[in-house]
């Protein structure tokens, strides 16, 4: 690879994605300032600041416990990119991941972080592209949509995602596997927790085993 | 001026546009980037074709429930504003909650609330908005010394680095499964069914070698195990 004065892609993508990522803050921002200059409505301080407290204890913790926990596993490229077009659990990783599985690359290597982001980045296309076409179309649409025959299928598409997923990954990793998904099934049993919790407790612990595992020998890389 | 026509006013709907606008040239510079890099580094181009087809095919369905949310905000914070949270980063769980907060800040019973106004509204898009910007903030400024680091266990031990990613996605999936496993509802069925038609489509590429079938396999087993969520709610629902 060619050093000096030519960027590596690793640097070209944080250079990308700091420019990108910097620019999509200040339009997320540019929108109440916006409305708040042009139609001169201005929320109470204390109203504002209650709201301000009341979302930044969850989603503070949430948003950086995220960003640890999914960045390793999409790279550079696909993490600029989702944590700008949002929709991480229940599109980008399943996305992402199952595409870097089928086209035989592991996640933190540059052919993953290559093929993770292209994936990440079709996959937003897609999803805008649908979200305008909906937000155009919402008349027709809304009864299609809402209808009573559809509506257990969208109720459930979560679970119907996660089962596929799961079993695809569980199968092929079941070692690893044992830990968290008994911690997790445990937890959700005595003590009804959400799926962010669950998480922030799945996840050491998942990496805590697999370190012990490593260290005794029962499970070795490369597989 | 009643504050649903500042919330559908033509200002927010030309902001709308341009954030999409936006969100679609990032996405594409993006994927221009890593589609060179793949072919510099001899990647195979089918390869590489394939990850864009399934991960194009992919994404439908799960983007649909995305309008669900939109259409569930829309009366309360009109159409642009869900628009673009929902169209940059924001998801359909998050908007609602944040949404909530908003609106509870001011003293009101939340979205629903007959007081909500154009002030409350303005507090909402605040709230909303800042809420979300951590992972992002996160990148920006800390994603290059984070990734470094993981770098660095890698070279030092790079089965370790391997199975640590691993570790943590599979710590994350069985975080995902917990909440279902419990309810012992149409959701705790639909998720097994969609596990057992993954295993089968598995055996399927395993028997008749048929490597491309990966490709679709997370299509077809939310697919089939929407369509039972739709069968068991007319059994037992």
């Amino acid at each position: 690879m060619k050093k000096g004065t030519v960027l590596s892609y690793e640097d070209q993508i944080h250079r990308l994605g700091r420019i990108t990522g910097g620019a999509a803050l200040l339009l997320l921002f540019a929108v109440p300032t916006a409305v708040c200059v042009y139609f001169n409505i201005w929320p109470p301080l204390q109203g504002f600041l209650k709201g301000l407290g009341m979302v930044c204890m969850i989603y503070l913790p949430v948003g950086l416990a995220e960003a640890l926990t999914y960045t390793p596993l999409l790279g550079s490229g696909g993490s600029y990119l989702v944590f700008v077009t949002g929709n991480l659990t229940n599109l980008k990783i399943p996305c992402a991941t199952m595409a870097m599985d089928a086209a035989g690359v592991k996640p933190g290597t540059e052919e993953g972080d290559v093929i993770s982001t292209i994936a990440i980045a079709v996959s937003s296309i897609v999803t805008t592209l649908i979200i305008l076409i909906g937000v155009i179309a919402l008349v027709p649409l809304r009864p299609v949509l809402e209808s009573p025959a559809l509506k257990p299928a969208f109720d459930n598409i979560l679970p119907a995602l996660f089962g596929g997923l799961g079993a695809y990954w569980i199968s092929k990793q079941w070692k690893l596997a044992l830990v968290p998904l008994a911690v997790v099934v445990l937890l959700s049993i005595f003590l009804h927790l959400e799926m962010f919790v669950l998480m922030i407790i799945g996840v050491p612990v998942s990496i805590l085993a697999a370190r012990l595992m490593y260290k005794s020998g029962w499970i070795k890389g490369g597989e | 001026m009643p504050y649903l026509s500042i919330a559908n006013s033509t200002l927010l709907y030309a902001i709308g546009g341009l954030i999409v606008l936006f969100v679609l040239i990032q996405s594409a510079l993006f994927l221009r980037k890593a589609w060179k890099r793949g072919v510099e580094m001899g990647m195979d181009r089918q390869k590489l074709k394939a990850t864009v087809r399934s991960s194009a095919t992919f994404s439908v369905v799960p983007s649909i429930p995305i309008l669900l949310g939109l259409i569930a905000m829309a009366p309360v914070l009109g159409i642009p504003f869900p628009w673009i949270r929902l169209s940059i980063i924001g998801s359909v769980s998050y908007e609602l909650i944040a949404a909530g907060m908003g609106a509870e800040a001011l003293g009101l019973e939340g979205l629903s609330d007959p007081g909500f106004n154009s002030v409350a509204f303005a507090n909402t898009m605040w709230i909303m908005t800042i809420g979300i910007v951590w992972g992002l903030m996160f990148c920006v400024f800390f994603l290059k010394p984070y990734q470094r680091r993981l770098q660095n266990v890698r070279k030092r031990d790079a089965a370790w680095g391997e199975i640590l990613i691993m570790a943590l996605f599979l710590g994350l999936i069985s975080s995902f499964l917990g909440p279902y496993v419990i309810t012992f509802g149409i959701d705790t069925l639909t998720l097994i069914s969609s596990a057992v038609i993954m295993m089968l489509i598995g055996l399927v590429i395993r028997l008749t070698k048929a490597k491309w079938l990966t490709n679709f396999a997370l299509s077809l087993s939310l697919i089939a195990g929407m369509a039972l969520a739709v069968l068991y709610t007319h059994l037992w629902g």
